[in-house]
């Protein structure tokens, strides 16, 4: 699975450590979604979903391997 | 995500503090036979058995004070939450915990063919807290990993 989360980021220009705090999680936990070393749960797919006001599928997508 | 079984995060600076301490008194005592003279106990009478050797009537607690802070220590470092304990975290710390459960197992299966006689007792010392020490490594390995890159 891929995802747009540092493309979202970079949309609304804050760091890895804003996104972080606007979702209550690491900064770890966002470092690693991004360089697709985790996938995170649906509660927190959904609360960024929220946040960039976008579809969960928008920012999440299924790859061949999956 | 609430992750249950774990201390506040202070308990990881209370556990450093107090593993230096306990590590300094059990390195005494196991390499220069240190004893608190204070820590004597009596147990039982003065035994004195058939061939007229005086059998040991009093232990000393040093060793058992030693070993309890390093367990004591280690506990709270490795059972210390985060400062944002999130499901990643939590993952990473199950990661970590099956992976020194593993290498610990590798390394006594090592040593149980390789050191023989006494020294096997010392193996067995270490043994005791190679889980801890190896979960605690790899554990913070990890989340420092994951804090490095990008930004």
């Amino acid at each position: 699975m891929k995802n747009t989360i540092r493309i979202e980021r970079a949309v609304l220009n804050i760091t890895q450590q804003d996104l972080a705090e606007k979702i209550g999680v690491s900064r770890q936990t966002i470092n690693a979604i991004e360089s697709n070393k985790y996938v995170p749960s649906t509660i927190l797919a959904l609360k960024m979903a929220r946040l960039f006001k976008k579809n969960v599928d928008e920012l999440f997508l299924l790859e061949e391997t999956d | 995500m609430e992750s249950k079984l774990l201390l506040p995060n202070r308990y990881k600076r209370i556990g450093l503090i107090l593993l230096i301490p306990s590590l300094a008194l059990g390195i005494l005592v196991r390499f220069f036979d240190f004893q608190f003279a204070f820590l004597s106990l009596r147990i039982g009478k003065s035994v004195i058995n058939e061939k007229n050797i005086h059998l040991e009537d009093t232990i000393n607690l040093t060793d058992e004070l030693a070993l309890t802070g390093i367990i004591v220590a280690l506990l709270f470092i490795a059972f210390a939450r985060e400062k944002t304990e999130d499901e990643y975290i939590a993952q990473t710390r199950l990661e970590s915990l099956k992976w020194a459960v593993l290498i610990n197992y590798i390394l006594l299966l090592v040593a149980t063919w390789l050191v023989h006689g006494l020294a096997y007792i010392d193996v067995m010392m270490y043994n005791m807290l190679t889980v801890l020490i190896i979960f605690i490594t790899r554990f913070n390995y990890a989340l420092n990993n994951s804090k490095k890159l990008f930004d």
